[in-house]
């Protein structure tokens, strides 16, 4: 490609990121003027998250905490749950994706879980550790296992049976053929629960922090801020929530699916 | 080259039980095969004679329904590196690079790393890959993935090298020069091989002995013996000639084999261009 067309096509990129930004804050900006003309009500403005984003970057107490403290400990939950159900989910898929009868025991309870929305196991994980810190992280961790696990077994399924026969002639065992073969064969479909899980203990999170009352955190902070009025906090707490959610997803997801599936020619675009 | 026998097929007998509404399939029947140390042994047939079959049971991926494989004495119960098959769609690794897939084998055998990459380096060398070691074979082309199987395949030094119409899905030119390069490497290795194949020509081309296969109950029709010396010329006219009574012994049946007719003449167009 020429030049010329590289930085024309460099120039259309800066385009059309900064028409995406237009268009996501426009429309938030236009529900608030709406809202605040039709309503009466101060509908906080992005401006105004901006400022207030900015205040609590300084440092401002806010709920006892500085922001920091409360968006650490909710990434800390976050990656407590989430790394439980990941580890647990990866065995899980390959134990039972190469053993058809614990795939045949196990599955349908696993699909159940799968279905359970992630708010309905508060009342159930309470009853089974109380109303502290470790039902939070459990209720992350049911929403993130079930996801990866279905993934997983799938992905592991779909492994051809050509590799496991090169993989066997050439002399590995079941362990090795795990690692070496269902494993990264089964990483497309893992990506793809993977994306699933992420999103979905991330929002489980903020709504469980709503509910079993830790005292901190950000989902805390957006109900507390509710009740005292302080909306435009409530919106930077979601901002922040937001970028963290989508951050994740460019930071650990994409990076590792170019230098893996995408590298091997295996992702399912292709 | 020896003649001792190094693998031994007894009354063979393979039959794949009915599946649902699927009957019972007896893939061979009856089959007795002997291979010799360094032999180079081509097995003929359409689809449905069992070729396959063949390879698998040689290979330990399955077990005959009765009967007995042995390689050198002891019955074949598992898949091992002392047997390895090059598949028809080469099954290569895509998440490993070349020189990590022709490496895997040593490494699974509990090779060090370092030694191991060393002997893959090696065998790429002798597939003309030495300057692909680091691609992945997504970026390769499909001759160049075939070579890798072939390499990962030799790499290990078996006893016995299976190979499962390992050009089929080849375009002519690259299928010729991969012949070419196989059989130098046997000339210069002296390993046992089994070639499967469902072009007559290739087999008469590659081997010391053609095996032509026909379902059961019809089973072994015929074992040939090639005795044109190497390196062979294609354009050799005692090749065509072979080929030829080869063919009409068969009652003109290896092309219609299967009754396919478009695969037939696919396969006429093919043999066309070797003769």
């Amino acid at each position: 490609m020429s030049p010329a067309g590289k930085k024309e096509n460099r120039s259309r990129l800066i385009g059309y990121s900064l028409g995406a930004w237009i268009f996501g804050i426009g429309l938030w900006q236009a529900v608030a003027w709406t809202v605040t003309a039709a309503r009466g009500v101060p509908f906080p403005t992005p401006w105004e998250c901006v400022t207030v984003v900015w205040e609590m970057a300084h440092g401002t107490v806010f709920l006892e905490y500085t922001i920091y403290h409360h968006t650490l400990v909710s990434l800390a939950r976050w990656a407590e749950g989430f790394g439980i159900g990941l580890a647990t989910g990866l065995a899980y898929a390959l134990l039972a994706g190469g053993w058809v009868p614990v795939r045949r025991v196990t599955m349908p309870t696993v699909e159940v879980l799968q279905v359970i929305p992630g708010l309905a196991w508060i009342p159930v994980a309470i009853l089974l550790f109380g109303l502290n810190q470790t039902a939070t992280v459990a209720i992350i961790a049911l929403t993130t296992f079930p996801a990866l696990a279905i993934a997983g077994v799938m992905g592991v399924r779909s492994v051809d049976s050509h590799y496991v026969r090169a993989g066997r002639m050439c002399g590995a065992g079941p362990c090795a053929l795990l690692a070496t073969v269902f494993l990264p064969g089964a990483l497309p479909h893992l990506l793809s629960g993977l994306r699933i899980a992420l999103g979905a203990a991330w929002r489980v999170l903020v709504a469980a922090e709503m509910i079993v009352g830790s005292g901190d955190g950000l989902g805390y902070a957006i109900i507390q801020s509710r009740w005292t009025m302080d909306y435009a906090s409530a919106f930077a707490c979601i901002a922040i929530i937001a970028a963290f959610g989508l951050g994740m997803e460019r930071v650990l997801l994409l990076p590792l699916e170019r230098r893996t599936v995408e590298h091997w020619g295996m992702s399912h675009d292709q | 080259m020896t003649n001792d026998p190094i693998l031994e097929l007894r009354q063979v007998r393979k039959v794949f039980p009915e599946q649902g509404r699927q009957e019972a399939v007896v893939a061979l029947d009856g089959l007795d095969l002997i291979l010799n140390a360094g032999e180079f042994v081509a097995i003929v047939g359409a689809s449905g004679s069992g070729k396959s079959t063949l390879v698998d049971l040689v290979a330990g991926f399955t077990q005959p329904t009765s009967g007995t494989v042995t390689v050198k004495g002891k019955p074949v119960r598992a898949p091992g590196p002392d047997r390895v098959v090059v598949f028809q769609d080469h099954a290569v690794f895509p998440w490993y690079t070349a020189l990590d897939n022709v490496a895997y084998g040593l490494r699974r055998q509990g090779m060090r790393r370092r030694r191991a990459r060393e002997r893959a380096r090696e065998a790429l060398c002798q597939v003309g890959l030495q300057d692909f070691a680091h691609a992945y074979p997504a970026a390769l082309s499909g001759g160049m993935r075939q070579r890798v199987a072939l390499a990962r395949a030799l790499v290990l030094r078996p006893d016995i090298l299976l190979l499962d119409e390992p050009f089929a899905s080849l375009d002519a030119v690259m299928r010729s020069r991969l012949q070419d390069e196989l059989t130098g490497l046997w000339r210069q290795f002296g390993w046992t091989v089994l070639f499967v194949t469902h072009i007559l020509t290739e087999a008469v081309y590659l081997a010391d002995r053609v095996v032509v296969l026909d379902r059961p109950p019809s089973g072994l029709r015929a074992i040939e013996r090639i005795g044109l010396p190497r390196p062979r010329n294609r354009l050799d006219a005692r090749l065509a000639e072979q080929t030829e009574e080869l063919r009409a012994r068969m009652g003109g049946s290896l092309d219609t084999f299967n009754g396919e007719t478009q695969a037939g003449q696919r396969q006429r167009q093919e043999e066309r261009y070797y003769a």
